[in-house]
């Protein structure tokens, strides 16, 4: 279970969050939401420890990994994705899920620079689990390709496939419909709620597409310049005058 | 012929040093502008050892490449945390800084004047089952999980660590074995041309063994030990003009980073199944036409 409690980070004087807490469950798919800026990624950033958070603390099964290594707190079970795609470059679309099994994978310097049979096996093995999740996203007949001559959607979905290699206890989906096109989206939400019930990971989803995130979320969470302004079910937040305020501006505003 | 034994054997040491540098700079990014201080270090160490002290070349050149791992490990502490473009500039203060040691320590290592009376051990066989050797371990790891890795954070850093990968220990890992194999290179050239000075190491040697890389291309291991072929023997076999020789080289050099940046491999890697592949491939397309 991921437990964020009370977490600020500030860039010099830019307060990017402010005092946001959260928690997931097995199973559960919480949405963030908030118009640009609000600190969504940002948050995702500290969960992931791509920035340390200045003051709270984030917790997974107990133990704290606020101020761990962001590689460490990727083994100890937090895969994401990426807003604007970063898949590797001159690598496959199996050795790009490859690299999300290497740290797992246990073989020695020596078996790297020699055909042992351990090496064989543990490769083995690695092709095995990367090509599963390949085939989860929908995505095996590809994997000889190289990722930048995909589709965009194929290049969400490979994102997607990668993080699930890092067999993590909790995903960070930022904002994985973002230039996807209708039939890509429906596609798209389907794979998201059929990995939650058939992975039970806990989900949490980055998403402006409101349809996508109204129609999964089980608890959708509302930033608004960095600072929370709403929590609750989407019927709840839908409802909320705060958040259509954020969205839609002031009473006045309308003609 | 034994012009030609001799051009081929530096070639061959040329080819060792350059599969190190591939792995540093072809499949991790990094850029070396030192790696011909731990030439230098391999050179000196070995040499020191078999002519002053008497140990055996074997053992005098394990020792010299574990020295070079030791040198190598405190120089990288500190780098591998480092963005790509320090990287260059600590790497090329480094192998300053030794170049000007072995100059001023004229009792031990006889200073600019060099060190002479290495006895010639290095034959043309040797160097052909070292590079051999070394071209094998490579590729082998290139295709491992190191290889991959390297290519992770080699392409995009702030991925590879998301994905679990300890960036900074996979880089100390590359410049290590870029460290081993380059003093290896240096142990044999030092028992091939019997005596060693300071100048041959320069940052010059270094910047010689990217452009190799890069011009037979920066993600190939046959297309960077092909441009070191090429670059290497030319420049030897083209003696006759000397006069135009770095003119020549420079032109060939801007001819490929102009009209093929990704050197001239590309990505493609000679092997037999490769050429096998591309020649059934051909006959397809050609059925198919």
């Amino acid at each position: 279970m991921l437990e964020v409690r009370n977490v600020s980070k500030s860039f010099g004087g830019v307060k990017a969050i402010q005092d946001v807490s959260l928690t997931a469950k097995k199973g559960d798919i919480i949405g963030i939401i908030g118009p640009n800026g609000a600190g969504k990624t940002t948050l995702f950033n500290v969960i992931s420890g791509i920035y340390t958070a200045d003051k709270g603390s984030v917790i997974l099964d107990g133990k704290d990994i606020t101020k761990m290594e962001q590689y460490m707190i990727t083994r100890e079970g937090i895969g994401r994705t990426f807003q604007n795609i970063r898949l590797f470059r001159g690598l496959t679309v199996l050795e790009n899920v490859m690299c999300a099994f290497d740290p797992l994978s246990r073989y020695s310097i020596i078996d790297g620079l020699l055909p042992t049979p351990r090496r064989l096996a543990e490769e083995k093995r690695g092709r095995e689990i990367c090509e599963h999740y390949l085939e989860v996203v929908g995505m095996l007949k590809y994997k000889n390709e190289r990722p930048e001559n995909l589709p965009y959607g194929l290049q969400r979905k490979l994102e997607i496939a990668r993080a699930l290699t890092c067999q993590p206890k909790v995903l960070l989906l930022d904002e994985p419909a973002a230039g996807l096109n209708p039939t890509e989206v429906m596609e798209l939400t389907e794979l998201i709620s059929r990995l939650c019930e058939e992975i039970g990971f806990a989900i949490l989803l980055i998403e402006h597409r409101l349809e996508l995130v109204m129609g999964i979320s089980h608890k959708i969470h509302v930033l608004n310049f960095g600072k929370p302004i709403a929590e609750g079910t989407p019927e709840e937040i839908k409802e909320n005058p705060d958040v259509i305020k954020a969205y839609l501006g002031e009473e006045e505003a309308k003609c | 012929m034994q012009f030609y034994i001799s051009i081929l054997t530096f070639t061959l040491i040329s080819v060792i040093a350059v599969t190190g540098i591939y792995v540093l700079t072809g499949l991790t990014g990094m850029f070396s502008l030192g790696q011909a201080a731990f030439m230098a270090i391999g050179a000196y160490v070995s040499g020191f050892l078999v002519v002053k002290a008497g140990v055996p070349f074997v053992l005098a050149a394990i020792i010299a490449v574990v020295i070079s791992v030791i040198v190598g490990y405190i120089v990288g502490l500190p780098t591998v945390r480092l963005r790509r473009d320090y990287i260059s500039l600590v790497t090329l203060g480094f192998g300053e800084a030794i170049t000007a040691l072995l100059n001023q320590t004229q009792s031990i290592t006889g200073g600019a004047l060099g060190f002479s009376g290495i006895p010639k051990i290095t034959t043309l066989p040797l160097a052909l089952i070292s590079a051999i050797v070394c071209i094998v371990l490579v590729s082998y790891l290139k295709n491992s999980k190191y290889g991959r890795q390297c290519i992770a954070a080699r392409s995009d850093e702030l991925a590879a660590k998301a994905m679990g990968i300890n960036v900074p220990r996979i880089k100390m890992t590359a410049f290590l074995i870029a460290v081993a194999v380059t003093s290896y290179a240096g142990v044999l050239y030092a028992f091939f041309t019997t005596y060693v000075d300071p100048g041959i190491f320069g940052w010059k040697k270094s910047a010689e063994w990217v452009i190799m890389v890069f011009f037979g291309g920066v993600n190939s291991l046959t297309g960077s030990i092909f441009g070191t072929i090429i670059l290497t023997a030319l420049p030897e076999v083209l003696r006759f003009a000397a006069d135009y020789r770095t003119v020549f080289y420079a032109v060939l050099v801007l001819l490929i980073i102009n009209f093929k940046p990704t050197g001239l491999f590309g990505e493609y890697e000679l092997s037999v199944g490769n050429l096998l592949r591309r020649l059934s491939g051909k006959k397809e397309e050609r059925s198919n036409a």
